[in-house]
């Protein structure tokens, strides 16, 4: 009986949770698609979101929720997560579409390859993905002074639970980079289960290489969420000189 | 002549010349084809008379022969004799006298000015100039920009003009005695024309001199001995400036004999000081550059005064004082931005704000609260303190408008400094708050000077944020309002056409005098704009708002309604209620000014019938009060003409609203600011021309100066008489030809 009360009072906390969930929350939608395993690492998501909500003032509606790219309540998540460690079929040509329209309209993809493995079935489907999805942008590297290494912790390096690339790699329309992609199972590093222990093993690395690996997931949610606000801020003594001699006569 | 008058029938002694007038137009080319055909006749005549042996026989023929041929020759070229009667003509004397302003100011020591020298001196040379006039015909013109006949002596002449220009006077001059004799020309002046270099004279003045046959001598009027003045010679301050951005002025100081002394220069907008400046003059010296620097704190057009210390001495007082106008625009709009934390409706507002060229941006994300635990060294953190202090204390003027988005004062910023917020408002800044959990009631603004200054009062509620769809309407007839204009036509369609809004602020009570434009199904506010003060506020209670910008509507209104918000806080021209305008920036004295003003209602619709009172006012005082009536558009224009120079303020009080404007009503007082006699000038005109130069005390002796007077003799009337449309020249040309034949068939020959 006391296990029933349990379970029902796990059950209200949910269903309170979820009832307190503000539409303009963070959420992290992982989408759903055909062939491969969209799925790899399934309480990762869940545990990035409670590391933001530790970590920084961000609102976030803890419970990841799962998405076609064809569902209509896809534009009312600005941010979707790709995960998986198998080759996956292409996507039809009406959910490019929709997704193409997605990034351009202000939306952002963060896709991770969870397999650990160089070329994985997973990077192949990834890379014909983005060569259909922006025939003209190809995926590139990631320069170092761009604003995700620098949205919330200060990084220089990108970590993973494999370190299978040094660099991310993304795509940009009009100065915003609407795609990133990084091949170093980023989510096998986040993930850890409801008692708090860490569901997978950090490949040739410890502690720190996972702390590194959830700082740059709180920094690539929070280039989402705040875009080049940190470039503003290498600005702020220009600005406020410029403000200065306003104030002199 | 008394053969001639039998001939002709009239006395020839009636006429004092004549003359012998060929009729063709080229009577020469008639004479040369003849006389060239003729000794070929002559010649061929000549051989065949070779059987006369009788060489007189021979010899009166071949003359009889020439006779005739000569005669002919004669009547074809029709000469005709004119009988002349002529008289003599006066040669012209042109009297040049100049009536620019220049010549108001004052000589020393005497203290005469100038123009006073130039009616002396014609005083005292009368009898000359009556005796001149007996030779010459004696023309009086007043020269400044341009060339005026005087007919009415010299009660006119006064210096009034606005600037002399002696390339025009001479081009005139040369015009007006294109077909005259005009044998020499006084010219009174100071030389002060402003368009010649200092020690330079154009080449345009001498080209005119050189079509004048006779001298020109010049006559100068004052001197530049002893000339006391301190002036502001040129001012040159851009016609465009923007607000908090400084604005450089350069111009020129002149002073002449006031001896070493520091004098200050000060810049002036109304009774405000702005800036201030000391000036060495040293008795060496004449001219100083002196630049200028001053920030515009409001826009709008906007008069400046540059004053220097008046002295007792100075020739010119008017000089030591130049106003100047500059429109004060935005150049951009500067926005401080603060979010309470990062949230998608941050992340597209701030995106609007940053993808708008016309915006300087300012933004801070409250990124982590103290409670976090951030699970890092500082080091490696790109947090950096929030400034409060500067932002809220030294800046906060700076900004054009304050968004609180989602955002809670505590712990950043010191309660102290909202009450900084509620001036900055007052004082016509503007605030905005967009909604969230952390805003209004959330935020512990009740009972702040942010509930104060935002145009709703907060009611106690047990939630005070709920997270439920709704979909906005407008309220009232409030489509017209410049904030809700997201298309021309059709807008309330487009708003209905907008996807629906989640999560809003409640316990919000709109202020009597605040504009609700849209609210919630439950009649909740959720856009409210409202003034404070000569501020605009506006708030937004949702959170949500970036729904519009994402997805299907492609955020092109999500943009458009932000930038609405903007331009309606900023207060930009478009969206005020009243609008006040001149049809033109500047007009010349006489000139016809047009005020025209426009009012509209809350709802933006013209307020029709409604009576509102216009100020006209100008520095010296003077004030028209007019009470006006709007028409069915909402407007109506005030004609008026101003009675002098000057800078003139438009002031219209409607329904509460006021509106004030600015215009210059200009003068030319340019020759005051260059005020010294330009004497290279007068002595180059003299030298070129082959006159002379001299300077007027008053009594100079002019009858030294001479001119050449040639006769010019004028036909007066004349009588023709034809040398060749006689009876008696045809006659001969038979005779000598029947002779001819005669002789001829008596010697035998056919």
């Amino acid at each position: 009986m006391r296990k029933y009360f349990f379970i029902l009072g796990l059950a209200f906390l949910l269903i309170a949770d979820l009832a307190n969930a503000d539409f303009s929350s963070l959420t992290l939608p992982r989408i759903v698609y055909e062939g491969g395993n969209d799925n790899a690492r399934p309480e990762a998501l869940r545990s990035l979101l409670a590391q933001m909500a530790r970590r920084t003032s961000v609102e976030v509606n803890r419970e990841p929720i799962a998405l076609k790219l064809s569902d209509p309540n896809l534009f009312k998540y600005p941010f979707i997560y790709l995960g998986g460690d198998k080759a996956f079929d292409p996507f039809p040509e009406s959910e490019l579409k929709i997704l193409r329209k997605y990034l351009s309209y202000g939306g952002f993809l963060f896709i991770d390859d969870n397999s650990a493995e160089l070329d994985s079935g997973f990077d192949q489907s990834v890379r014909k993905l983005v060569a259909k999805l922006f025939p003209q942008m190809p995926l590139k590297d990631i320069p170092r002074d761009h604003s995700v290494f620098r949205s919330f912790y200060l990084l220089n390096t990108v970590s993973g639970r494999a370190i299978i690339k040094s660099h991310l790699e993304g795509v940009s329309l009009k100065g915003r980079t609407v795609l990133i992609y990084s091949a170093n199972d980023q989510a096998g590093a986040w993930s850890r289960n409801k008692l708090g222990d860490w569901n997978y093993d950090i490949m040739a690395g410890g502690y720190r290489q996972r702390q590194l690996s959830i700082r740059l997931g709180v920094n690539i949610i929070l280039y989402a969420l705040t875009l080049d606000y940190k470039k503003d801020m290498v600005h702020l003594p220009i600005i406020l000189e410029r403000l200065r001699r306003y104030q002199s006569p | 002549m008394n053969g001639l008058e039998k001939i002709s029938g009239f006395d020839p002694n009636d006429y004092d010349q004549w003359q012998v007038n060929w009729a063709p137009e080229d009577p020469w080319l008639i004479a040369i084809s003849l006389g060239l055909m003729i000794p070929i006749a002559l010649w061929f005549f000549w051989t065949s008379l070779r059987k006369v042996v009788s060489k007189p026989q021979k010899v009166f023929l071949f003359l009889l022969r020439v006779a005739a041929f000569s005669l002919l020759l004669i009547i074809l070229l029709r000469p005709e004799l004119e009988f002349k009667k002529s008289h003599s003509l006066k040669n012209h004397i042109a009297v040049l006298l100049d009536n620019s302003k220049s010549l108001s100011i004052k000589t020393f020591p005497k203290e005469v000015p100038r123009i006073d020298l130039v009616r002396k001196t014609l005083d005292s040379n009368k009898k000359y100039f009556d005796q001149l006039k007996k030779d010459f015909q004696i023309d009086t013109y007043f020269v400044s920009d341009g060339v005026q006949k005087v007919s009415s002596g010299l009660k006119d002449y006064r210096a009034h003009r606005p600037y002399t220009d002696y390339r025009r006077v001479l081009e005139e001059l040369n015009k007006i005695y294109e077909n005259k004799s005009l044998q020499g020309v006084f010219l009174f002046s100071d030389g002060a024309d402003l368009s010649q270099e200092s020690g330079e004279i154009s080449p345009d003045i001498l080209e005119s001199l050189a079509k004048i046959s006779g001298p020109v001598h010049t006559l100068q009027a004052g001197s530049n001995d002893q000339f006391r003045d301190l002036a502001l010679e040129s001012v040159s301050a851009p016609d465009l400036g923007f607000v908090q951005q400084p604005v450089r002025l350069s111009l020129t100081v002149f002073s002449s004999a006031l001896g070493n002394r520091n004098v200050p220069l000060v810049l002036k907008e109304g009774d405000r000081i702005l800036v201030s400046k000391i000036i060495e003059i040293r008795e060496d010296q004449k001219k100083y550059k002196v630049d200028m620097q001053f920030t515009p704190r409001k826009i709008g057009k906007r008069i400046y005064t540059l004053n220097l210390p008046r002295f007792a001495e100075e020739s010119i007082l008017t000089n030591n004082q130049k106003e100047f106008e500059v429109d004060v625009a935005r150049d951009r709009i500067r926005i401080l931005h603060l979010n309470g934390r990062p949230s998608w409706d941050s992340r597209y507002l701030r995106e609007v704000l940053a993808n708008n060229p016309r915006v300087d941006l300012l933004s801070f994300f409250i990124l982590r609260n103290l409670g976090d635990d951030v699970v890092a060294p500082t080091s490696e953190l790109s947090l950096i303190p929030f400034p409060s202090n500067l932002l809220f204390d030294d800046y906060l003027s700076s900004f054009d408008l304050i968004i609180f988005q989602n955002f809670k004062y505590e712990p950043f910023i010191d309660k102290k400094y909202l009450l900084n917020i509620r001036k900055y408002v007052e004082k016509g800044g503007a605030f905005l708050m967009v909604g969230g959990e952390l805003s209004f009631h959330g935020g512990s603004y009740s009972r702040t000077p942010i509930e104060d200054i935002l145009p709703v009062s907060f009611k106690d509620v047990a939630t005070s944020f709920i997270d439920k769809e709704f979909r906005p309407k407008i309220s009232g007839d409030y489509s017209n309002h410049p904030i809700l204009r997201l298309e021309k036509e059709l807008n309330e369609e487009v708003w209905n056409a907008l996807p629906p809004l989640q999560g809003a602020n409640f316990g919000l009570i709109a202020n009597k005098d605040a504009y609700v434009l849209l609210k919630n199904e439950s009649e909740s506010p959720i856009l409210v704009a409202g003034e404070f003060g000569e501020g605009r506020t506006a708030l937004l209670a949702t959170d949500s708002s970036w729904s519009w910008g994402f997805g299907k509507a492609g955020g092109r209104y999500f943009h458009r309604f932000w930038n609405n918000v903007i331009d309606w806080l900023i207060a930009e021209p478009e969206t005020r209620r009243l609008q006040l305008e001149s049809d033109k920036e500047r007009y010349w004295e006489e000139e016809q000014v047009l005020i025209k003003f426009k009012l509209l209602k809350e709802n933006y619709q013209p307020a029709i019938n409604i009576i509102g009172k216009l100020t006209l006012s100008s520095r010296s005082g003077k004030v028209i009060t007019k009470e006006l009536k709007t028409d069915e558009l909402g407007g109506q224009v005030f004609p008026f003409i101003p009675e002098q120079a000057g800078f003139y303020e438009a002031v219209i009080e409607i329904e509460g609203l006021q509106e004030k404007i600015m215009f210059s009503v200009l003068k030319d007082n340019a020759e005051f600011e260059k005020p010294l006699v330009n004497d290279f000038v007068l002595k180059k005109i003299a030298q070129v021309s082959g006159g002379q130069y001299r300077v007027l005390d008053g009594a100079n002796d002019l009858s030294v100066l001479q001119f050449e007077n040639p006769e010019i003799k004028v036909k007066s009337h004349s009588r023709p008489f034809s040398l060749w449309k006689n009876w008696w020249a045809y006659g001969l040309v038979v005779g000598f030809l029947f002779m001819d034949w005669w002789l001829r068939r008596k010697a035998g020959l056919s």
